[in-house]
């Protein structure tokens, strides 16, 4: 749905966007991740044909956004801007009913008070803007995106500042426009968002240090392992382990972690040959490094490799 | 609807939602209302010394002579119209200055207000975009004109001698008034929407959108020595001028107008 080929902005003397390539598909979220600078918002102004790149190109479809494209596709297109940018005097409804007349919607009473029941804002349609609260003004700007039942949204912090009710009802709305089969791209400090909903992530630093599925990140840099939590010391079962084939075995008190490819094929190997070694089973899990160790990780390898610094966590 | 009407419409409830904007166009207007009543009724009242009986005045009585509609006038009601109709300029440019605030404000307060990138991410073109924002300044202001001018004629035809309001109702009067007036304003006014788009703050738009009053200015004070009249060719001349100027200035708005430089470097 939303194609961005080799995109580069340059802004005089300054990279903000290097060669940035990805696609996302209808119905997934693709999240944007990076420190402050790493060109995330800047490559959502161009995916919203809201800035020209330097180099490369962006497609929505099979159309390529060209300034001359620009109006017709902004239609397609819904961004959700780093602040609610709200007309303040006017009331929830009257900014609504602005964007669907703009977006040449042909029943724009409609669509606003579809908006306002999917977003349980009916109660509020009359209030001025300037006096909902911080939560609120994000819902009726998420509300004001998709007035237009855009193709491609784009999010730009939705939950920054929020308070966590309100950042859950957000997601909860990200995660609805994902089963509503559109295309999500979304920008964003909160790791633990991108871990909740997020089916691929892209990790920037003006340039792409890596793309991929946060369990794929987690796997390629600390590797799959599996815990198990015994009702005893462990230290007694590592031969047990070493004699089926799993040599990376930690040992941590009554808890083991053993290193695998796979963990869910591997499991029932570890499991029958900790019970065939008289072991006492409290739990087996999947051990999930946090995702912010993975992306702390690929920034600090990145800056290793291009002699910049590592990540500092936002 | 087109997008220039819904913007058009957004502008115009925001301004009803923020009438104390238009408390120094209003305190303007009612001063240029009332301060020919001053110099033509008030003032002559107070010293007990009626205009016909100043010699410097005598050019509006030769003036009205030659007009049709005027001629039977009295030597004071010739001076008294002579001067209404001369202070007729000023009336022009009272609402040009009290919407400039808003015109000045148009773009720059879109964006400091946060809201200029999510009107920019929708189909909206910077043609729609800008003439919405004119027409928004605009439109109060000629509202504003055309109030004034009811309430400056009405005051003229009760206070005045008789007949002295009609000549405020020449062509040439009308013109300036319904013609050359709103044609200045809507150039004064691009200039600060232009000006906005290119500024950080309102207050340089604002200053330099005003900049249109001085030639305005300047004709009045050459009506009044005599050295100019605007008459309705005169006036006709102007507005094709200012017709040709107003096309240019939309054009320049446009060429003018960087969405990038004010995303981005804006803040």
């Amino acid at each position: 749905m939303l194609t961005a080929s080799h995109l580069t902005r340059r802004f005089g003397d300054r990279v903000a966007v290097d060669d940035l390539s990805f696609e996302v598909a209808p119905g997934e979220i693709f999240a944007l991740l990076g420190p402050n600078g790493a060109g995330k918002t800047t490559t959502l102004r161009i995916a919203a044909g809201l800035i020209a790149p330097s180099a490369g190109s962006v497609r929505i479809g099979t159309e390529a956004l060209s300034p001359a494209a620009g109006p017709r596709l902004r239609i397609r297109i819904g961004l959700l801007t780093e602040t609610p940018g709200l007309w303040d005097r006017l009331s929830v409804r009257q900014n609504l009913r602005i964007y669907a007349r703009l977006h040449g919607l042909t029943d724009p009473e409609e669509a606003v008070d579809r908006a306002l029941d999917l977003f349980a804002l009916a109660d509020r349609a009359a209030d001025p803007a300037g006096q909902l609260s911080k939560g609120l003004r994000q819902r009726v700007a998420l509300a004001r995106t998709l007035l237009h039942r855009p193709d491609v949204v784009l999010l730009d912090e939705p939950t920054a500042g929020l308070d966590p009710e309100s950042a859950r009802d957000v997601r909860e709305l990200i995660l609805r426009l994902k089963s509503e089969q559109r295309a999500i791209v979304l920008s964003t400090h909160n790791l633990d968002e991108v871990e909740r909903v997020a089916d691929r992530v892209a990790v920037l630093r003006s340039r792409l240090v890596a793309v991929d599925t946060p369990q794929a990140l987690r796997a390629r840099l600390f590797g799959a392992r599996v815990r198990i939590d015994l009702a005893h010391p462990a230290e007694a079962c590592v031969s047990a382990l070493g004699a089926a084939g799993f040599a990376d075995v930690r040992v941590a008190g009554a808890t083991l972690s053993v290193g695998v490819t796979d963990h869910v094929a591997a499991t029932p190997a570890i499991v029958r040959a900790l019970v065939g070694a008289g072991a006492d089973i409290e739990a087996v899990a999947a051990e999930r490094q946090p995702l912010e160790d993975v992306y702390l990780k690929l920034l600090e390898d990145d800056g290793a490799r291009h002699g910049g610094h590592g990540a500092r966590p936002q | 609807m087109s997008r220039i009407g819904v913007l058009l419409g957004k502008e115009l409830a925001d301004l009803r939602q923020n009438r104390a904007i238009f408390v120094p166009a209003l305190i303007t207007g009612g001063v240029s209302v009332l301060l020919p009543f001053f110099v033509a009724i008030i003032v002559p009242a107070l010293a007990g010394e009626r205009l016909a009986e100043s010699g410097d005045l005598q050019i509006a009585v030769e003036m009205y002579k030659a007009h049709p509609a005027l001629r039977h006038l009295g030597p004071e009601a010739a001076i008294q119209a002579w001067i209404f109709q001369q202070f007729l300029i000023l009336l022009v440019l009272t609402p040009v200055a009290g919407a400039m605030s808003i015109a000045a404000y148009s773009v720059v307060g879109e964006k400091q207000a946060r809201t200029l990138e999510p009107l920019l991410s929708t189909p909206l073109t910077t043609f729609e975009l800008l003439a919405a924002k004119v027409l928004g300044a605009f439109l109060p202001a000629l509202a504003l004109t055309l109030g004034c001018f009811v309430i400056y004629v009405a005051g003229v035809a009760i206070v005045a001698e008789p007949g002295a309001f009609l000549a405020l109702l020449t062509p040439a009067s009308l013109a300036v008034m319904f013609l050359l007036g709103p044609l200045a304003a809507l150039t004064a006014l691009q200039l600060a929407v232009c000006v906005s788009s290119r500024v950080q703050d309102a207050r340089s738009a604002q200053q330099i959108g005003a900049l249109v009053v001085l030639p305005i200015a300047g004709l009045l004070v050459l009506q009044l020595t005599g050295s100019f009249e605007l008459t309705a060719r005169a006036s006709a001349l102007l507005a094709v001028g200012l017709l040709a100027v107003n096309a240019a200035l939309m054009r320049l708005g446009v060429a003018l107008f960087d969405r990038e430089s004010i995303l981005i470097r804006w803040k």
